[in-house]
């Protein structure tokens, strides 16, 4: 029988079967499409961000990055909150609430004043959410007094976040955005006019490519485009970043956060969880995939969990923190040689490219027998051609050296060295 | 879904790769340091440097850098022999399979055709100079090309109705189509190259050319069939197999009923026959060598490609005597060790033992003073190969411009 582990958390107060939310975004926009979410095994939502009027949206509307024939790199985005009304939406919450009792019902909400975030937050609440998400960060909308233009600002994050916990009895989070230098202010600011959560990243507002033929940015609208929010894989790095930021910041303790950004896989999913997330958001490869991603990312964590003898994801909550600290405190005593294995070696001479190329100089080519040979005097341990070898543990990591007078009684044992190279 | 394999005799084209299809397959190669394949390839197509433009999205760079390598750019994409070549060398064998060279050289060959992009420029450095390339095949374009980028004028002379020697007149149209060669002699055209066809060099002549042109280039190739020296050989049904290609090939597949089939040999040409008779629906073909399978010196893929079609093959026979009574019945075969002995019934015999040159051009070397290369120079080698000796031929006619 297949292993079965116990992935349930809590949430802001709620219980949640599994840390696998949509995010606010096309893949959550009615209560027809998100039953078929929950059927497929996430544990709640956050619905497409409700707003008073419905949107006027362009077509095309999304764009892709790639990367050799890998497609999805990177997705670029114009759709902005829904383009169903207030009513309608209001309407599908009920439905999901009375047909999913034990799912959770987050949803998403931006006004353009005070006044439309208070009938947001009355009428939603009324109609049985869970949670409050505010929507600070959409950077595509076609109203300033919205958005991104608002989650910049940590004066109107405060105002409109005090506007709404005075109106609702729920657990309301704040969505950062990610075009901003630093993320910890407008989420202070939130947390002081009463968010519990603050979730991030929102998309990063870009421009993906231009089209040769049109001389415009993609998606082509009419022969325009604009800048707009991307997302997926390309962004995860980012969205790490700023997590770990919040989660270091002492003055936001008590806040909880919700990871989004470049989510696919169970392993991106844990390494939010590991840098502090109590629950992850996930909307970009369910475009690309469908909602079906959820069952890889709930059986790959029991996996995870079964193998480390991990009983409750809470108790992986956080763990990694430590590890990351500033650059000026790492050990830089030593360097990690590299070690190429003959056997495995093929002779592509990628490794001395790049090494030549982009680093040290530091590997001798022999051309006759297609060999490379790392000089061990001119190593520097960067490991650049680990990263670029196309063969399976071809070259690994080999002896440590310290530098002149700082081993400090240590042996190459205690240096903790990373076990797999992508 | 298994591979698709032809089952037409004449396709107008062999379905390349599309552009996602190309960099997929461009992104599987490892890029190599001093790459190999690119060593593999005796015309110096320089595959690393193309694949590499196609990786990099360049696809009108890799076009004109097989485009100022070899000048058959287009037909050697599909019948170059490219795993005993580049693909041997390539350094992805050590991890999977070799990257599909020729493909992405078809690849980017479609792309400069359908472009219209002529990315061979003349340049003046030789104006004034004439020179005359006897024999329309794939060692007399390639000299004709070289000299002609560098402002030499050159007129190829050929006895056919077309230009292309062996490529237009025995490979057969499944293998390589008709405006595949077009494309590559198109280039040769747009160079300013003379072409006078049906056009046939005697000695006598020759002597006039030398005289008239600076240098003469001689690549003639081997028309002349191999026989076997066994009974019967001389019966109505034992047919040649340049003819029977080439009759084949002439009358767009259109040709008299072949009857039940016996094929004899087991090289390239063997294959292209035994394959051409099935694709012409021929009814029992059996094709018979002497060697043992593996040994057989037809490369592999074509082997697959006739087993692919249901064509038996039968190794280590010989044949001992052709059979009939005026016109071919059956043929006798013994078995070259263990003394078994079969008779294969048979309308058509196709005999595929091998070419030659011709008296004539076996009388002219390069004691003449004439410059030689295909294959005069290496005994029946492959297109590459040919395209190789043009190009060094043409090097050595440049170096004599150069006093």
């Amino acid at each position: 029988m297949a292993i079965k582990k116990d992935l349930s958390i809590n949430f802001l107060g709620v219980e949640c079967e599994n840390p696998f939310f949509l995010s606010s975004s096309p893949v959550c926009n009615n209560a027809e499409q998100i039953s078929k979410a929950f059927d497929a095994g996430w544990a709640g939502i956050f619905y497409k961000t409700v707003g008073i009027n419905g949107m006027d949206e362009v077509s095309p509307r999304f764009d892709i990055t790639t990367k050799e024939t890998t497609p999805w790199t990177g997705f670029k985005n114009m759709e902005q909150i829904s383009e169903r009304s207030l009513a309608e939406n209001v309407e599908d919450i009920k439905i999901l609430k009375a047909k999913y009792p034990n799912k959770v019902i987050g949803i998403s909400i931006m006004g353009s004043n005070e006044e439309e975030w208070v009938t947001l937050a009355k009428e939603v609440t009324a109609a049985g959410a869970d949670i409050l998400e505010l929507n600070f960060s959409c950077p595509q909308m076609t109203s300033h007094a919205m958005g991104s233009d608002v989650g910049q600002n940590p004066e109107l994050v405060y105002k409109y976040t005090k506007a709404v916990v005075n109106n609702t009895h729920l657990p309301v989070v704040a969505k950062m955005t990610p075009n901003i230098g630093k993320m910890e202010e407008p989420a202070l600011a939130a947390m002081r006019a009463g968010a519990q959560g603050v979730s991030a990243i929102n998309t990063i507002k870009s421009i993906t490519n231009i089209d040769l033929d049109i001389l415009t940015g993609k998606p082509v609208v009419n022969g325009k485009s604009s800048i707009s929010g991307y997302s997926g894989s390309a962004v995860k790095p980012i969205a790490l970043r700023f997590i770990t930021q919040l989660a270091k910041c002492e003055e936001l303790n008590e806040v909880q956060l919700s990871g989004i950004g470049g989510i696919e896989t169970w392993q991106d999913a844990i390494e939010f969880i590991l840098l502090g997330c109590r629950n992850v958001q996930v909307t970009t490869s369910v475009m690309q995939y469908g909602y079906r991603i959820v069952e890889d990312m709930i059986t790959g964590i029991s996996h995870f969990m079964e193998e480390r003898g991990v009983d409750r994801l809470d108790e992986l909550v956080g763990i990694a923190l430590n590890n990351i600290i500033p650059a000026e405190e790492l050990d830089r005593s030593f360097q990690i040689i590299p070690h190429i294995d003959l056997e495995k070696c093929i002779g592509c001479g990628r490794c001395y490219i790049s090494c030549y190329d982009g680093s040290h100089q530091a590997i001798a080519w022999d051309g006759e027998t297609r060999t490379p040979k790392i000089i061990n005097e001119d190593c520097v341990g960067c490991h650049l051609c680990m990263n670029v070898c196309p063969v399976t543990n071809c070259i690994t990591s080999g002896e440590v050296i310290f530098k002149e007078g700082r081993q400090n009684n240590r042996s190459a044992k205690d240096i903790v060295q990373q076990l797999v190279y992508h | 879904m298994e591979q698709r394999t032809i089952m037409e005799y004449e396709p107008e084209q062999l379905e390349p790769y599309d552009f996602r299809r190309a960099m997929e397959e461009a992104s599987r190669c490892l890029l190599c340091e001093d790459a190999p394949c690119t060593k593999g390839c005796p015309a110096g197509t320089d595959p690393a440097k193309f694949i590499r433009s196609i990786r990099f999205k360049n696809t009108s760079g890799a076009a004109e850098t097989i485009r100022e390598n070899n000048i058959l750019g287009a037909s050697c994409a599909l019948i170059c022999p490219q795993e005993r070549l580049c693909q041997a060398a390539c350094s992805r064998c050590g991890i999977d399979r070799p990257i599909e060279i020729k493909k992405l050289q078809q690849f980017a060959m479609e792309h400069e055709r359908k472009s219209g992009r002529k990315y061979l420029n003349k340049e003046k450095t030789y104006t004034g100079k004439r020179v005359a390339c006897i024999g329309a095949g794939p060692a007399s374009l390639a000299c004709a090309a070289e000299l002609a980028k560098q402002g030499v004028e050159v007129t190829i002379y050929d006895e056919h109705e077309e230009a292309g020697g062996m490529l237009r007149y025995l490979i057969p149209p499944y293998r390589l189509p008709e405006q595949v060669i077009n494309q590559d002699i198109d280039q040769l055209v747009k160079l300013g190259v003379h072409f006078e066809l049906n056009h046939h060099v005697s000695t006598e002549e020759l002597e006039t050319l030398k005289a008239e042109f600076d240098q003469v280039f001689i690549g003639a190739g081997m028309w002349e069939s191999k026989t076997l020296p066994i009974p019967g050989s001389t019966l109505d049904g034992v047919v040649m197999a340049i003819n029977f290609l080439n009759e084949a090939k002439k009358n767009h597949g259109q040709i008299d009923r072949l009857g039940s089939v016996v094929i004899i040999g087991g090289g390239d040409v063997a294959m292209d026959c035994a394959a051409t008779s099935k694709l012409l629906g021929a009814e029992n073909i059996y094709d018979v060598f002497i060697e043992a399978l593996d040994e057989a010196p037809a490369v592999q893929s074509e082997k697959e490609f006739v087993f692919k079609l249901g064509v038996p093959m039968i190794s280590e026979f010989k044949p001992v005597e052709f059979i009939g009574n005026g016109k071919v019945e059956r043929v006798r075969f013994e078995h070259i060790k263990n003394g078994s002995t079969m008779e294969i019934v048979a309308d058509t015999v196709i005999l595929a033992v091998g070419q030659k040159l011709c008296d004539v051009a076996k009388s002219w070397t390069e004691e003449d003073g004439l410059f030689i290369g295909g294959d005069m120079v290496n005994g029946g080698d492959t297109v590459v190969r040919a395209v190789k000796e043009g190009k060094e031929a043409a090097a050595k006619i440049i170096e004599s411009f150069r006093g």
